[in-house]
């Protein structure tokens, strides 16, 4: 019914295939995976359908595209949007200028290049040398983008990411719907060729959004499969993280009593509330990281449970309210 | 659990979901019967949890969805429990040992287990009408938050539209295709070929009514000016809100709290032909009051008014069924009154604009 043989995501790097594509990520991704996602992901990866995830911000929305093209050996093509991007940059580009220019420049070097150009035409495809591009060639000034690229694959689907969709334009997602769907394909104006998505192949696409402008139209949701990624919120869930970050860092994890104390206390602060940006899972490892890491010896668990003021609260509070309710309430707490 | 269907199920949820507000048509119940067909619902947590993936697009509506289909599983689940006696008739045949051998099996088997934990939502749903959980499902959409006519975004759309692009920006925006026709003329290539920065040169004077039966909207209204001023193309220097309450009299406010003066003759002097002015109020349809003075206080504002623009549109925040009989229905005579939904917002933007409108209350 689908492709000839399933594919699905575990969580586990160890699974990646050894014919691996060469656009796929060489490095493998330290992420864990709660079930809910775990099954979102396979939903979506069944379905082909668009994968919306929202969450606060650092939470791993964005890795989670990384961690399933390791896995499964199949290229990511990221999208970063912007404020400016519209639909069609992600298809493709068409560069009229650089045909302009070549024209010129094969106007006052002789012909040859572009004879030159004809017998290698076969053989040109995106990114041609300025030999080998022809300006009678239209084919020669477009370039793919990531959606396009993903399309244009034959032999296994692509794991596109659309990072941060809600900053786009607002007819964005609409615009994109119209690609995402049935019969997954789109044209390109200037050169009039049609661009179709294999049936077996079509692109896994990731989509993330951290709500900052507004909800999203509602066709467009109607298409995706939403799942919202939450802060984990459980000493375990946490350690089972670091666990995983040093493990694949392949770096000497942090003493066993300084990471329960620094997850005590980074939960406490968190689950207190009154913060206005809380701190994410990232910034949680990266301050873990500067208690282990950045004086020559550890920080000593013993001192960070005993200190008022959390180290290195630079990294885990980033709006002056928060770094002052910080101080305020370590005071109290004493 | 061979029993359970979970292709019922979906449609049990499908229809009792769509009945409860939630935006589903034929293609997510194609797609939720594929999901079950690709074996993500073996169980009814596991199609539960597939379902909220597909349906359900907000946190908010996923905490919507718990109750809901707790009331479908119950009934599910019921049903399940009802059914053994009539498909079975083996199972009547049963004798009181094979009775006890069951309810031993029942200790044993880790499935039955959660019998005990579920007794009580299976005692309501055996009655036969469902009368509890319509109940809460009702009270649930009757509340306030519910009352969204209009979102922020249609709000951010329709504010698009008002747009009177004029090319007086710096000259630094690449038309291609002049480059490329002047360079086939030429027959070489010189330079290429700019033009102006377009800029949108709309003016709008928003007019809100604040405080008293207005109380409810100032939500909307918030909106309407943020999203004017903010988020959408207009420039925000083009954009003036004043407050009044009730009707705009010799002066009007510059704050929502209205205590900031300023007279209206100044306000309107800023206006020109070109200024598009939308009034938003419920002109007395949220009371249903017929008063002569705010009639005529109205259209007198209006008179005024018109001799600075035409493009001048009214909004309500009620609904045109509410007018009728209010002073409102006469207000909507005088000037192009729209409800304050998606449609009426893209009318009234039609109006200030100065397109022909659509449809015209009238109260006929």
């Amino acid at each position: 019914m689908t492709a000839p043989q399933r594919l699905t995501f575990e969580g586990n790097p160890d699974r990646r295939p050894q014919d691996n594509h060469r656009d796929s990520p060489k490095q493998p991704e330290p992420y864990v995976v709660s079930p809910e996602l775990k099954k979102a992901v396979n939903l979506a990866i069944y379905l082909r359908r668009p994968l919306l995830l929202e969450g606060d911000a650092g939470c791993g929305k964005t890795r989670l595209a990384s961690a399933v093209a390791y896995e499964l050996g199949l290229p990511l093509y990221r999208w970063d949007v912007r404020s400016s991007t519209k639909a069609q940059d992600g298809l493709y580009e068409y560069d009229a200028i650089l045909r302009l220019h070549d024209v010129e420049v094969q106007r006052t070097q002789a012909v040859q290049i572009g004879q030159k150009a004809k017998t290698t035409k076969s053989q040109v495809e995106e990114g041609a040398t300025p030999e080998r591009r022809h300006p009678g060639d239209p084919k020669h000034y477009r370039t793919f983008g990531p959606l396009g690229k993903a399309f244009g694959l034959r032999d296994r689907p692509a794991v596109v990411l659309i990072d941060e969709i809600d900053k786009a334009d607002l007819d964005f997602p609409n615009d994109l719907l119209t690609v995402l769907d049935e019969p997954w394909e789109f044209t390109i104006r200037e050169t009039g060729e049609t661009v179709a998505a294999d049936e077996h192949c079509k692109p896994i696409v990731i989509i993330t959004s951290n709500k900052e402008k507004g909800n999203l139209p509602a066709p467009f949701l109607r298409r995706c499969l939403y799942h919202y990624v939450d802060f984990p919120n459980d000493p375990e869930q946490l350690k089972g993280i670091i666990e995983r970050h040093y493990q694949i860092r392949q770096a000497a994890s942090p003493p066993v009593k300084l990471v329960d104390t620094a997850v005590a206390r980074f939960l406490s602060v968190w689950n207190e509330g009154g913060l206005f940006k809380k701190p994410g899972t990232s910034e949680f490892l990266d301050w873990l990281r500067a208690l282990h890491e950045f004086e020559p010896k550890p920080y000593n668990a013993a001192q960070l449970k005993k200190d008022q003021i959390l180290p290195y609260r630079e990294l885990l509070f980033k709006l002056q309210q928060d770094w002052k309710h910080a101080a305020k309430v370590s005071v109290k707490a004493s | 659990m061979s029993t359970f269907d979970p292709e019922e199920a979906v449609l049990r949820a499908f229809l009792r979901l769509r009945s409860s507000g939630f935006q589903l048509g034929v293609g997510e119940y194609m797609v939720a019967l594929k999901a079950v067909e690709g074996g993500f619902g073996e169980d009814l947590e596991a199609l539960a949890e597939t379902l909220k993936l597909l349906w359900c697009h907000s946190l908010g509506e996923q905490s919507h969805f718990d109750p809901i289909w707790q009331a479908i599983q119950a009934q599910v689940s019921a049903q399940k429990r009802r059914k053994p006696p009539f498909p079975n008739p083996k199972r009547l045949q049963a004798t009181t040992q094979e009775q006890t051998q069951e309810q031993r099996e029942t200790d044993v088997v880790p499935s039955r287990e959660v019998r005990p934990e579920r007794q009580p939502e299976p005692q309501l749903s055996a009655l036969p009408v469902q009368a509890p959980y319509i109940l809460t499902g009702d009270e649930e959409r009757s509340s306030p938050q519910a009352y969204y006519p209009i979102s922020r975004r249609s709000m951010v759309y329709n504010w698009r539209y008002l747009r009177r692009p004029i090319a007086d920006g710096p000259c630094d925006v690449l038309d291609l295709a002049a480059t490329i026709r002047r360079v086939t003329r030429q027959g070489f290539y010189l330079a290429p070929v700019y033009g102006r920065r377009e800029r949108n040169n709309a003016h709008l004077l928003l007019l809100l009514d604040q405080n008293g039966s207005m109380t409810p909207f100032h939500h909307f209204t918030r909106d309407l000016v943020e999203t004017a001023q903010q988020e959408g193309s207009l420039k925000p220097e083009n954009v003036r809100v004043v407050y009044f309450q009730n009707v705009p009299a010799v002066s009007v406010f510059q704050d929502p709290y209205l205590t900031e003066p300023t007279p209206l003759s100044a306000v309107l002097s800023g206006c020109d032909s070109g200024t598009s002015v939308l009034i938003v109020s419920d002109a007395g349809a949220a009371r249903g009051y017929r008063t002569r003075e705010r009639v005529r206080g109205t259209a007198r504002f209006l008179y005024q008014l018109k001799r600075y623009t035409d493009l001048i549109a009214w909004l309500n925040p009620m609904s045109a069924k509410r007018w009728v009989g209010s002073s409102a229905e006469i207000i909507a005579n005088a000037v192009p009154m729209f409800q304050m939904d998606n449609g009426g917002l893209s009318n009234a933007i039609d109006v200030v604009r100065g397109q022909s409108f659509k449809h015209f209350y009238s109260s006929s």
